[in-house]
């Protein structure tokens, strides 16, 4: 931390940031361009004279885009509140409470988060299926819960280990009870990692595809990513309409990554790297 | 006074005993808190992730396909459709009688229907089976539709082997009526006993059928092949880079917030759109990527990229790369911060360089956090798939199928679901495997509880 940063390094961080944000940064482009420069030596040109917004009233106009946000919204919200409630208890158990199998349980739970989709994808299904669960929103809740409950227990688990014991033996002595320490001086504290797994958790839900792609067939179900992917036809490709909604979806991203950066980093890296 | 002495003594030697006690009631209900805490959790993970693996596995027991009625569910047993018999036996009867009342060999024929009447008999003897029995019986009568199943019920052996026994018989005597004597609807007697035979559904257990077709197809190799090539290319790259980075932005500087959102950025589109979007940069025509790579000399056209296989499996992985190494930096770099920077100075006193500060010190205390993060990135590369799927497909000819675009085929557009299961579970012997390998690695690391520290 000590090292001081040469002129050097700042030519090398622009470069890096410059590759890194190249293609969005194409995307933008192109998304203000009319069609006919779209194709051709124009393709290639990294400004257009004739900016134009046709594309971003395609995407909205031609395409139920709105819809596969609510979808998304509906989906990735309804699965981050409810694993991540389901996940705190067992979460608080884990770090905080003593009884033996708990190595057995996080072991287990690591390796559910590494399953592969793919493979749990064809009894759910079928599940789903008989059940008349295919194009709903609890159709993709559900098996959204193999991948967020383990990710919100693991994350949880480790902010959880965070909190001061003291606190805590200061309540009991004072004769709370094991339900209000978690109320009253855990919660509260936990507060802002619950928040970083809530984020995590979200961003999980929100990007998933392959159960959304198989299980939401219907247009009205479909969600963001799968919406998106859709755009393609068989024979042509609406890149302007893409580039438009590519910008759309990634804006609110940007802005929630550049709020909450601090947190998602120490999400993603909780757990990795030991303290 | 003596036991005046004794029973202060007691009164202590009794509440200490409380105090014991208390203590050991508050662990137990410590304990059985933590398993009430943990009970939800537990059963959601067992039912929504560990009982659908096994049911995989179950699954790829059987000849499972969606689209065909007799085989979209696991039978273990027999079933038998009733729709299909009772579409065949009655007609037969009919036909049968009236041979016999114009008087065609009354004897053999009569032997012949008193054998289906005795089966028949058989079959609604069980009242559950005679119950299904009318209803789709008074359903065909009534040409109202059946739905899918309905008309399937499960049998035992016994009874599908007397119904076995009783179609051979009969097609067998009336072969030999037919060969001997003409029949006025001789024809049509021979097709409805054959279509007898089709109301019998024998169980769909191939046993490990799947896999052993599946280890032998060269279609399969190809795609763990693929896999394993897309995985240990782009996770060594991502490492080597993301390494680099994280060394090179280890110190403090301006505008760090920047770079961090700029690293995050990447990593937090959905991997569906980022695929789509470096669609469009490799496209042949009008993507920019496609043309630079051309022009610095990468490749010949700008085409090549999205149709050959090598240029297809290079924009797959420079993809991949693209999205992880910043992610892969960051994680490094939070490892990286960890090393107390006192390591260092004692070292640069010592007369140690940078090269042997980095192999000394930073690789070492770097391990862990290191193979964490490879852990990680090697599973989420072996199980890609909305990469792939958006960006090549799969193609061109199948060189950038991984197993799990495979597995996709095979179970959703082939409608194959035992064989697309086997493939899944192939998937996930693969990625235990490697988990094995790497927590063997780590040891007990990563789920240690940091309480006992």
């Amino acid at each position: 931390m000590h090292k001081k940063a040469g002129p050097l390094f700042y030519i090398f961080l622009f470069v890096f940031v410059f590759v890194v944000m190249f293609p969005f940064l194409w995307m933008l482009i192109t998304s203000i361009k009319p069609l006919t420069e779209l194709f051709g030596d124009k393709a290639f040109i990294p400004y257009t004279s004739r900016p134009t917004l046709e594309n971003y009233v395609s995407v909205f106009t031609k395409y139920p885009f709105l819809h596969y946000q609510w979808n998304s919204l509906v989906v990735a919200s309804i699965t981050t509140i409810y694993t991540v409630f389901v996940a705190s208890f067992a979460a608080y158990a884990i770090a905080r409470l003593k009884f033996r199998g708990k190595t057995i349980i996080l072991g287990t739970v690591l390796a559910v988060s590494m399953f592969p989709q793919i493979a749990t994808i064809s009894p759910i299904y079928m599940f789903l299926k008989n059940v008349g669960l295919t194009n709903s929103y609890l159709g993709l809740i559900i098996p959204y819960t193999t991948f967020s409950l383990p990710l919100s227990i693991w994350l949880l688990v480790s902010f959880f280990r965070k909190i001061p014991f003291d606190l805590e033996e200061a309540a009991k002595i004072d004769g709370a009870s094991m339900w209000q320490t978690y109320w009253r001086v855990i919660l509260p504290l936990a507060g802002p990692g619950i928040f970083t797994t809530s984020i995590l958790v979200f961003i999980g839900a929100w990007n998933e595809f392959l159960f959304s792609l198989t299980i939401n067939t219907a247009d009205k179900y479909k969600t963001v990513p799968v919406g998106i992917a859709m755009f393609q036809g068989q024979y042509t490709i609406p890149w302007g309409e893409i580039s438009a909604a590519t910008v759309v979806v990634t804006i609110p991203l940007v802005i929630l990554v550049l709020i909450f950066q601090r947190r998602i980093v120490s999400g993603l890296t909780s757990g990795s790297v030991k303290e | 006074m003596h036991s005046n002495l004794e029973k202060p003594d007691k009164k202590i030697d009794h509440s200490v005993g409380n105090v014991q006690l208390k203590q050991k009631k508050k662990k137990l209900s410590e304990r059985s808190a933590g398993y009430l805490l943990i009970f939800p959790s537990m059963l959601l993970i067992l039912i929504v992730a560990i009982w659908p693996v096994l049911q995989s596995f179950y699954l790829s027991l059987f000849d499972l396909k969606l689209n065909d009625p007799t085989k979209s569910t696991v039978h273990l047993n027999y079933s038998f459709d009733l729709e299909r018999y009772l579409n065949s036996a009655p007609f037969l009867i009919t036909a049968i009688d009236q041979e016999i009342q114009n008087g065609h060999q009354v004897d053999q024929l009569t032997k012949i229907k008193t054998e289906i009447d005795q089966f028949d008999a058989l079959l609604q003897k069980d009242p559950d089976l005679k119950k299904s029995y009318q209803t789709i019986n008074d359903k065909l009568m009534d040409f109202k539709s059946i739905s899918d199943g309905e008309a399937l019920i499960s049998i035992d052996k016994k009874l599908s082997k007397r119904y076995q026994n009783m179609t051979d018989n009969v097609q067998q005597e009336i072969k030999e009526v037919t060969k001997t004597a003409k029949l006025e609807q001789g024809e049509k007697i021979v097709g409805l006993s054959k279509g007898l035979n089709d109301a019998l559904i024998k169980s769909n257990f191939v046993g490990l059928q799947h896999y052993k077709e599946n280890l032998s197809s060269p279609r399969t190799w190809l795609a763990i092949w693929n896999t394993l090539v897309f995985t240990i290319v782009s996770v060594a790259f991502e490492l080597v880079i993301g390494l680099a980075i994280a060394l090179l932005i280890n110190k403090a500087f301006f505008g760090r917030g920047l770079i961090r959102a700029s690293i995050l950025i990447p990593w937090a589109i959905p991997t569906a759109v980022s695929a789509l979007m470096w669609k469009f940069l490799y496209d042949g025509q009008n993507g920019i990527v496609a043309h630079l790579f051309e022009k610095v000399g990468l490749v010949d056209k700008m085409s090549d990229l999205l149709t050959t296989n090598i240029g297809a499996m290079f924009s797959v992985i420079f993809t991949d790369v693209w999205k992880t190494t910043p992610y892969m930096a960051l994680l490094l770099l939070a490892g990286l911060l960890t090393i107390p920077s006192s390591l260092y100075e004692a070292a640069a006193i010592d007369g140690a360089n940078k090269w042997q500060q980095f192999i000394k010190i930073t690789l070492p205390l770097l391990k862990s956090s290191l193979l964490v993060a490879l852990l990680f990135r090697t599973l989420d590369a072996f199980r890609v798939f909305d990469l792939i799927f958006v960006l090549t497909g799969g193609g061109p000819a199948n060189s950038t199928e991984t197993i799990s675009i495979l597995a996709y085929k095979v179970m959703f557009s082939q409608t194959n679901f035992g064989n697309g299961s086997s493939l899944s579970v192939i998937v996930f012997v693969c990625v235990a495997i490697i988990s094995i390998i790497y927590i063997k690695l780590l040891g007990a690391d990563l789920i240690q509880d940091s309480n006992k520290k």
